[in-house]
């Protein structure tokens, strides 16, 4: 029984991870950045999430504001960060993005102050028994939502012109040009939709824990990229399965390797144990 | 004299005015934090703390020169308590010091306030090696040990439960807490079916919520900070555990109840603030805290409070500003103020009574009172 | 003046362990986003072998032989791995050090080190022999950049396939480069280790390996003087600027991020760039950019 309740735990912090490291993992499919300003994203649709909820009474303006502002915030940081150092070495965007994850956390800290913020009324707390297990009704949402705006993302990609031009472009670049694409565009969707589904696993998290606070967003974001190289850089399906295999190994990990390393390690070092066997990580890229 | 000249001894006179005063004051230096996890409770005591220096201001300072508290952030880090330190005794050369922080940042800070010869108060932070670090540091709250066997005999005792899952808090705080309540356990009939840990940067704690389930106790003894606690306390309820869970000071806020909402309901902890307390000095303090912080009082904030004016008492009593003279009358300082009665032993460890509090109605309320003498005599070593 | 001590010793202990990461990073092109560790390792052997009695000289050596150690396995790793791969795995490495020493309590664990002992009782004489071993490490610095190491460093930081075929042994050098970076953080480790006498893993996490990586880039990768004082100047900025106490860290991440944004060969670029238009404002043809 045990075993079944740590599967689902792991299940449920896993989807989490998956909406975070599927933006990521986007991101640097198309532009090869490892875009770490993404944490503070998460950060952004948590806080959005829970004042809107808060202030209007309802969780669905809230998760839509979230997911809306932040994906257009995903856009800007594009256009401001981004595109200038496209074709300078990889460092430098990198250590941009860092600097604007920490600017962007202080910004936080310093608009909604340091402690954390609550729901005044925690949405989908009604205790359910499935299968002998008693979970909150957010613990059982968490897995479909995922599954849901994961699957969304996907059906966008294969079945709609811009989905077609965006594979184009991750495929190959110069030629997707000279077919009159436009890469700016691609870009911007790519952008727009890896934050909102950054933020829409913000809002999920503060439902789960009711607790948003300027700095949440860091651990889960380090983990997230462990994830995408798992998944095979640019490789979304990868990158879930590596999402949820990771949440679940995470969760008995907690439990028979805390005498060994501590929850956030045990990530990396199945990363590390990985990397070593097989360089190219779990899937090959896509 | 030329309009130049006059102003500028008129600016000169300024300068020398403002130094003057400035020297004039006695300067209590505050290590707390301003920003990072522990930014609340750094709140608390800050105003908690300046509450204290204007009611001692008020009454003619110390031997006639006005208090003044001199604070840096110190994010809860030791890695930040310790420059921080450095400053206050190189830079402002303060007389003497007092931690609002947490066990890790004060521990390290201890050291080097010791090593440079000014007395150092730990307002709240309970890890036992802290007053270890010499003659010169002192503790206005409870240490770990005691506090844990406190929540032992609570749990064991006053409640009569039997199994007992504990779950730690894997840092100075959670680790000393919980050796006290093991070290007493037995003592109170007290079987510990399992023992947990987790970080105090975790949130969500599925796993462990599992495990507690399959263990079935009859209690729950957590260590932990009111930050993680309240998503643990929420998750073992949502989780369908609903033994009682006994915390400790670390849960002294309002923030674990606006947190855990429903579950924190009945929750009870070994503190030392009693918010239904009709002792006129402490309502007044709880009625002025609530008037400047916009949130009511708590333990950290009474406990900075108190840190404050015992600083003061020695002060005073010591006459001048010698670390010496100040460790002495320090030693010697018996104080009564909104935790009650405070007294020092030989190695600064404060004796005072435990105040048992329980959430009812969204809010702390008095449970009990835990007096038992033995029980509470903080250890000489 | 005794304030200004301390200031001088932070000072050098963090050039000693920006130029450390600098040769690994800039000499070598290697991101490593995990250089706490060897930080940490440094500090943690240094101070547990001195709390036990063993003579503080050896200790510090013995930290300096750890961290490379340390590193030469991780250097290992890094062969098998490139780019951005390196990145991550780096800061896996990172990570992983913390999460094994936190757990293990004859290591400190969670609470950390106390009573390390210091290595002079004079302050002043500490300052002096941190300050001796940063110049010496900024000289060999110097001299590593100059030497064919250095040119091999170069090569390969460059473009590895083509130093590969113009028969520079690629791995043999990345592993010098990686354990001569790794043991001077081991170096840097011990002597924060015995200046603030008390060691947490705290101190070596994620946040120090982005800031010493910034201090790199900031500086100018591969730069020396750039590093040397982009380092002195952000070690002790947030101590200096205790006024802006509550806006210090929003200051710094937007200083890396418009550094990037706008000078990404950092201080050093920034220089040059300035140097070249003041010469050719003065109408000389601007001159070749020379070391």
């Amino acid at each position: 029984m045990i075993f079944v309740e740590l599967i689902l735990q792991g299940l449920i912090q896993g989807s989490i991870y998956a909406l975070i490291a599927v933006g990521l993992t986007l991101v640097y499919g198309l532009l090869r950045i490892l875009h770490i300003a993404h944490a503070a994203l998460f950060t952004l649709g948590a806080y959005l999430g829970l004042l809107i909820t808060n202030a209007t009474g309802s969780l669905a303006l809230g998760f839509l504001v979230a997911m809306v502002v932040v994906g257009v915030t995903g856009i800007a940081i594009y256009r401001f960060c981004y595109h200038a150092v496209l074709d300078q070495p990889p460092h430098v965007a990198l250590i941009a993005s860092v600097g604007l994850f920490i600017a962007m956390e202080e910004g936080f800290r310093l608009i909604w102050g340091p402690t954390s913020i609550s729901f005044s009324e925690p949405p989908w707390q009604t205790a359910v028994v499935v299968a002998g297990i008693q979970v909150k009704t957010a613990d059982l949402i968490t897995i479909p939502l995922a599954f849901l705006l994961i699957g969304g993302l996907a059906a966008i990609v294969a079945f709609t012109r811009i989905g077609l031009a965006w594979r184009a472009t991750v495929t190959d670049p110069a030629m997707a040009g000279s077919f009159g694409i436009d890469a700016l565009k691609v870009r911007y969707l790519n952008f727009f939709l890896g934050s909102a589904l950054a933020a829409a696993a913000g809002v999920m998290f503060a439902i789960l824990t009711n607790f948003v606070e300027p700095t949440m967003g860091g651990v889960p974001s380090y983990k997230a990229l462990a994830i995408i190289v798992l998944g095979g850089l640019g490789n979304v399906r990868g990158t879930l399965i590596a999402a949820l295999m990771l949440g679940v190994i995470e969760s008995f990990g907690t439990i028979y390797l805390g005498w060994a390393m501590d929850r956030d390690a045990i990530a990396f070092a199945f990363l590390i144990l990985v990397l070593m066997v097989r360089p190219q990580g779990l899937f090959v890229r896509s | 004299m030329t309009r130049g000249s006059l102003l500028l001894t008129a600016g000169l006179a300024v300068l020398f005015a403002a130094t003057a005063s400035a020297a004039e004051s006695v300067k209590i230096g505050m290590n707390l934090p301003q920003t990072g996890i522990g930014a609340a409770d750094g709140k608390s005591v800050l105003t908690a703390a300046q509450i204290a220096v204007d009611e001692v201001n008020a009454d003619g300072g110390v031997n006639g020169k006005p208090v003044e508290l001199v604070v840096y952030d110190d994010q809860t880090s030791p890695k930040f308590s310790v420059p921080v330190a450095t400053k206050l005794i190189e830079k402002d050369q303060v007389p003497i010091a007092i931690s609002g922080s947490y066990s890790g940042a004060t521990r390290a800070a201890a050291g080097v306030f010791q090593a440079a010869g000014v007395p150092y108060i730990s307002a709240y932070a309970v890890h036992p090696d802290i007053t270890r670090a010499g003659d010169l540091v002192f503790r206005t709250s409870f240490v770990g040990e005691v506090l844990g066997r406190a929540g032992a005999h609570l749990v064991g005792k006053q409640l009569g439960k039997k199994r007992a899952v504990v779950t730690v808090m894997k840092n100075d705080y959670g680790k000393s807490l919980a050796r006290g309540f093991k070290e007493v356990a037995a003592k109170f009939g007290i079987e510990i079916v399992n023992e947990y840990e987790y970080s105090l940067k975790d949130r969500q704690f599925g796993p462990i919520v599992s495990k507690i389930k399959a263990d079935n106790p009859d209690i729950i003894y957590d260590t932990g900070y009111w930050f993680v606690a309240a998503p643990l306390v929420s998750q073992l309820r949502g989780g369908g555990v609903n033994a009682p869970v006994v915390g400790q000071e670390g849960y002294d806020g309002q923030k674990f109840i606006e947190i855990a909402g429903a579950a924190a309901d009945g929750v009870m902890i070994t503190t030392s603030l009693d918010r239904d307390s009709t002792v006129p000095k402490i309502k007044a303090f709880m009625d002025e805290f609530e008037k400047r912080a916009g949130y009511k009082a708590d333990m950290v904030g009474a406990s900075a409070h108190v840190a404050v004016n015992v600083a003061v008492a020695a002060l005073r009593k010591a006459g001048s500003l010698d670390g010496k003279a100040i460790q002495a009358a320090l030693q010697q300082t018996k104080y009564e103020g909104v935790t009650g009665k405070i007294r020092f032993n030989e190695i600064g460890e404060a004796y005072k009574v435990v105040q048992v509090q329980v959430v009812r109605d969204g809010g702390w309320h008095h449970h009990s009172v835990i007096t038992d003498a033995k029980l509470l005599t903080p250890p000489l070593n | 003046m005794q304030y200004e001590i301390s200031l001088a010793i932070v000072m050098g202990i963090n050039i000693i362990f920006a130029h450390s990461l600098n040769m690994i990073t800039g000499f070598c092109g290697q991101i490593s986003l995990g250089h706490a560790a060897f930080y940490g390792t440094g500090a943690y052997c240094s101070a547990l072998l001195a709390k036990a009695g063993v003579p503080i000289p050896l200790c510090m050596l013995a930290a300096m032989a750890g961290a490379g150690l340390f590193g030469l396995i991780v250097g290992f790793a890094s062969l098998r791995v490139r780019h951005d791969f390196l990145a991550i795995t780096t800061m896996g490495v990172g990570f992983l050090f913390i999460g094994v020493v936190r757990q293990q309590d004859f290591l400190g664990g969670e609470m950390g080190v106390f009573g390390i002992p210091g290595i002079v009782d004079d302050k002043f004489l500490f300052m002096v022999i941190v300050l001796i071993l940063a110049a010496l490490v900024i000289a060999l610095a110097v001299y590593l950049k100059h030497s064919w190491l250095g040119f091999a460093f170069d090569a390969i930081a460059q473009d590895e396939d083509t130093a590969r075929t113009v028969g520079i042994g690629v791995a043999r050098y990345k592993l010098t480069a990686f354990v001569i970076g790794t043991a001077l953080a081991g170096l840097a480790g011990a002597l924060y280790a015995h200046y603030v006498k008390f060691i947490g893993i705290d101190s070596f996490g994620f946040v120090e390996s982005v800031t010493v990586l910034s201090m790199v880039i900031v500086g100018g990768i591969g730069s020396i003087w750039g590093v040397t004082i982009v380092s002195a100047v952000l070690s002790v900025l947030p101590l200096w600027l205790q006024f802006v106490s509550d806006y210090k860290l929003l200051l710094y991440g937007l200083l890396l991020f418009f550094v990037m944004r706008f000078s990404p060969d950092g201080l050093d670029g920034l220089i040059r760039w300035i140097y070249r238009r003041i010469a050719a404002t003065i109408g000389r043809p601007a001159v070749a950019d020379a070391e």
